[in-house]
């Protein structure tokens, strides 16, 4: 990819430019999310950032509500950073209310907080069957083998995509997250599609209890979806569904891999999982929704102009000591655990109930099996950062029972 | 003023003055009322400001909307007195009103 030179609109003060590369900051490090608050701390609360073809960033947690809730001037219809010139449209998130509500109320059913506890039974089975799989080796690389697995499973299972292309959906996934140029972009998405049209068709011939026989057969104001809504649908879902928890989970695991006290505190107590899964949400948030201004808008001493992009970094909400005490400790007791890490407003993410219980469950099933485990030391676990923050492996280790392996 | 009193599943109570013209779940917020969620902040898509309001007072509200009443269809611990607090908009005339909190919101 060719580098774009730094830019500064004249309008943008000096005091409001903060030079910080979101996908290759050298500032920030292993511990992925506090290396990033440290080097944001001394950046203005939103402030431009010449770099990636120059785009707004904004870190506190009340300023990125503000923003997310505004879609008359902050529009989702482009999430690409630098602009590309055909962004692919995903529905509904790239339409702005009151557009998205119909397509949000499609979706409704299959992923409320009643259709998640419905699914509980069927995902604990899911967790067990790919944890007892690394079970007897006593160790395995968390990422790839199960964090990346299960929710992506889950996903699957909800979508109604066959399991066993479970590793060629997820590359594709990889691809798409690491891609940067508009060619790229276009590419992989035709990938995708290609994958859900056969699995459009294969469904209107064998319908089964899945989401695709759902938008199949779900009524919309009065008509039908199209194919090419249909496809939009899936392809946010399919994306969404893929690095989400995944990432959340492989770095709260690496959080928990390295506190003995808790990982026996959580055994003993598993009634307390929900606060550890909302503790690691809050601590490890992996998403930035980006924004595109839609009209010129001054608030805070900033001047938005159109055709800007705007990146709320979620991940900072989590980590805002205007909003907590002690924002870079984990702490499962903390009454409150402020994030927005399912973004807020009409885009707030519709698999918000689906992910803490993915979570949770997950976590329940490992400690069941595997109450007491580490890292490996010394061993580089890796990372990427974008708009999406990811984990690269978790190598962990445990003891094996006797007469086991 | 209007007064508001707000019930735990525990059933601990907290009364607070209520602002008219914001919606209840705007007033339980700024008063930080336990249990009110509201993660989506009023958009209607959440359902994690849902509160059962008592006789005689449910039956005065204006009706939801369908978008509302498939929300409390879909949420859990549904009942006929569920409403989403960010659809009520608090009037003069709801002073006395009570208003109990679901044993939880998720």
């Amino acid at each position: 990819m060719a580098t774009l030179a730094p830019y500064i609109p004249p309008h943008v003060k000096p005091e409001q430019v903060f030079s910080f590369d979101i996908y290759a900051d050298p500032r920030v490090g292993d511990d992925v999310q506090g290396t990033y608050s440290a080097a944001l701390a001394d950046a203005p609360d939103i402030f431009w950032s010449p770099l990636n073809g120059g785009h707004w960033m904004v870190k506190r947690h009340d300023l990125i509500a503000e923003i997310v809730k505004k879609p008359e001037v902050f529009s989702a219809r482009e999430m690409q950073i630098p602009r590309v010139e055909n962004p692919p449209f995903m529905i509904p998130l790239s339409l702005d209310p009151p557009d998205n509500v119909p397509y949000r109320h499609v979706l409704m059913p299959k992923f409320s907080p009643r259709a998640v506890a419905d699914m509980e039974p069927k995902m604990r089975a899911m967790a067990a069957d790919i944890i007892d799989e690394v079970l007897a080796k006593g160790e395995c690389d968390f990422v790839a083998d199960i964090s990346a697995r299960f929710p992506v499973s889950v996903f699957m299972e909800v979508m109604g995509l066959p399991l066993d292309k479970l590793r060629e959906f997820r590359a594709i996934a990889d691809t798409y997250f690491n891609a940067r140029t508009n060619e790229e972009i276009q590419r992989i998405s035709q990938q995708i599609f290609g994958i859900f049209n056969e699995l459009i068709a294969y469904r209107r011939e064998t319908p089964g209890d899945d989401l695709i026989t759902h938008f199949l057969t779900v009524d919309v104001e009065g008509r039908k979806l199209s194919q090419d809504e249909i496809l939009a649908m899936s392809f946010v879902l399919f994306l969404g569904g893929m690095d989400t928890v995944t990432n959340v989970t492989a770095f709260t695991f690496q959080h928990l891999a390295g506190d003995p006290a808790l990982q026996a505190r959580l055994a003993a107590d598993p009634s307390r999982l929900s606060d550890f899964a909302e503790e690691g949400l809050r601590m490890f948030g992996v998403i930035g929704t980006p924004r595109l201004v839609v009209q010129d808008h001054d608030a805070h001493g900033v001047s938005f102009r159109k055709g800007e992009m705007v990146l709320s970094a979620l991940w900072q909400s989590g980590r805002d000591s205007e909003k907590m005490d002690n924002p870079d400790g984990f702490d499962i007791d903390r009454k409150e655990k402020p994030h927005l890490n399912f973004s807020t407003g009409p885009h707030m993410c519709l698999g918000h109930a689906l992910a803490r219980a993915e979570m949770r469950i997950l976590a329940d099933e490992w400690l069941k099996r595997v109450p007491s485990f580490r890292a490996k030391p010394g061993v580089k676990h890796g990372f990427r950062i974008g708009t999406v923050i990811a984990l690269e492996s978790l190598p962990l280790e445990w003891p094996i029972a006797e007469g086991v392996a | 003023m209007v007064h508001i009193r707000f019930i735990q599943a525990d059933g601990t109570a907290q009364e607070i003055e209520a602002e008219p013209g914001e919606s209840l779940m705007v007033n339980a917020k700024a008063k930080g009322v336990d249990g009110i969620v509201a993660e989506c902040g009023g958009s209607m898509v959440c359902g994690t400001c849902h509160v059962y309001v008592a006789e005689p007072w449910f039956g005065r509200l204006p009706a939801p909307s369908d978008m509302e009443v498939d929300i409390l269809d879909y949420g859990l611990h549904r009942s006929p007195q569920s409403r989403l607090s960010c659809q009520i908009g608090v009037t003069e005339a709801m002073d006395g009103m009570v208003v109990e909190v679901p044993v939880s919101q998720r």
